[in-house]
């Protein structure tokens, strides 16, 4: 098959419908066991394949491109829809939060990203479609994870202990000193999913990106070298991107006379 | 001429869109004590959040000593017009470490006194051993005293005050109400109640403005 990597094997179509054959046997079981997940799954498992074979095509087109500006304007797709996302996760929102989100992601998951292909990795060009798109979409994937709990702690809490937040204020604290508490909390709370999975990778399972460049043939110590450059690298987009929400957040519902604007803060109704 | 310590202009409230007093004009000297009444749901609260600047009045304005809070800075206003709400919202730690924790904002520039605050304790009725007890582990009635003295240490020239004594018994409210006085006489504190008519503050209150829309009290 064109383009493959020696030592990789590269799987025809009768392999692939022979895989699906694993998405009949969790129907049965669906079926059996009168779980009711028949429709849904079926539904899943037709995304899937979808929503990976358009992937695949997008970025057959993606890598070939050379230019900067068409690199941006993919990337910026991507960070739109991961920023569309992590808002969409939170049980509670408020006016301006997806353009919140995308800021956040563009500011801290593109400078992560670019550093690691221009300065680490050293490609060249560093926007080289290759490297920069893998890469931001990992960061992206699991900084907005982070984002999101950040996001949804935040609201959350300022709606919980409002009461607290207002009696600060009452007693003659700043914005700043009123919300440092409920910012800390949602910045700890959006950075413990990374923290925990530095702990365990390798240990209990291997990251997707190894076990990929380890099937396509990769020298399993040279795979993990990148491993450890991309967990470094989701650790610094994702702390980033938790502080760069929670300030947004707090510019947004806290104004210039110190007061809380909790009436801003909604519940989702998903 | 010399400013009134607090004055109220023309000040109109709403809650959720709903407008609920309007043109209320208040002025209070230093020492004094007003005592606000009316039907429930007719906006004292809202007054009070507006006038402690924690929500935007509809119309009119606040001043202190003839500044506007926008001009001593909103934090440096709210130390000097402390809002204490009805219902009593303290920290998670001891009664000390509530007590205490105001004199941590930049806004506050005196240091916390131990002995004042075991001296203001004993006149709420309050034992001296309550101050290492955790603070969420007060009733109701005990935690509204720690409130009012939480704000109190910080020396406010103003304090306003939402239903003081809801959850305290005669004793208690009495107690309250000598503290008031007391830190009125003594330095000059003024206080703006929320209360009803049948509370024992309200009586020995220098006005007492009735809240009550014109068409309810005809």
């Amino acid at each position: 098959m064109e383009g493959s990597v020696p030592g990789a094997v590269a799987l025809n179509s009768w392999q692939l419908v022979l895989a699906s054959s694993f998405v009949l046997l969790a129907g049965g079981i669906s079926f059996a066991l009168r779980l009711g997940l028949e429709k849904r799954l079926a539904l899943a498992s037709v995304r899937t394949v979808v929503q990976l074979l358009l992937a695949g095509l997008i970025l057959r087109w993606v890598f070939q491109l050379e230019q900067l500006l068409p690199i941006l304007a993919v990337i910026l797709a991507m960070t739109a829809i991961a920023g569309h996302a992590a808002v969409q996760r939170s049980s509670r929102t408020f006016p301006g939060a997806t353009r919140s989100a995308v800021i956040t992601l563009v500011l801290s998951t593109w400078l992560t990203a670019a550093l690691v292909t221009g300065a680490i990795i050293q490609v060249q060009p560093w926007y080289k479609p290759q490297y920069l798109v893998p890469l931001l979409g990992m960061i992206l994937g699991n900084a907005l994870t982070g984002i999101s709990l950040s996001l949804d702690q935040i609201l959350q809490t300022l709606v919980s202990k409002r009461d607290q937040v207002e009696m600060e204020l009452a007693h003659g604290a700043s914005r700043w000193e009123a919300a440092r508490a409920p910012l800390s909390d949602a910045v700890r709370c959006g950075m413990i999913p990374i923290i925990n999975s530095m702990m365990v990778v390798g240990l209990v399972s291997l990251p997707g990106m190894t076990t990929g460049q380890i099937l396509a043939g990769e020298d399993p110590f040279r795979a993990v070298k990148y491993q450890i450059v991309v967990m470094f690298m989701i650790a610094a987009a994702t702390s980033l991107g938790c502080v760069l929400i929670s300030v947004l957040v707090y510019h947004r519902v806290f104004n210039a006379r110190h007061q809380l604007l909790s009436e801003l803060i909604i519940k989702r109704h998903n | 001429m010399v400013e009134p310590l607090l004055q109220l202009e023309k000040l109109a409230v709403a809650a959720n869109g709903v407008p609920l007093l309007r043109d209320v004009s208040i002025s209070l000297e230093a020492g004094e004590r007003v005592a606000l009444t009316g039907p429930s749901g007719c906006g004292k609260t809202t007054l009070l959040r507006a006038v402690a600047g924690l929500i935007d009045p509809v119309a009119g304005r606040v001043r202190l000593r003839g500044q506007t809070p926008g001009t001593l800075g909103w934090p440096a206003f709210r130390r000097r017009v402390i809002l204490v709400a009805q219902r009593p919202v303290l920290l998670e730690g001891t009664v000390r470490q509530n007590l205490s924790h105001p004199f941590r904002y930049a806004a506050t520039k005196a240091v916390f006194d131990e002995s004042r605050a075991l001296e203001l304790m004993e006149q709420l009725l309050l034992e001296p051993s309550r101050m290492m007890q955790e603070a969420l582990s007060l009733s109701e009635g005990q935690r509204q005293r720690i409130c009012l003295l939480r704000a109190l240490l910080v020396e406010p020239d103003v304090v306003l005050l939402d239903e003081p004594c809801s959850a305290l018994d005669a004793a208690a409210a009495e107690a309250v109400d000598e503290v008031v006085l007391r830190e009125a006489r003594r330095r000059g504190l003024a206080a703006l109640i929320v209360s009803h008519e049948r509370e024992s503050i309200i009586a020995r209150c220098d006005h007492i403005i009735d809240l009550t829309p014109a068409r309810e009290a005809v």
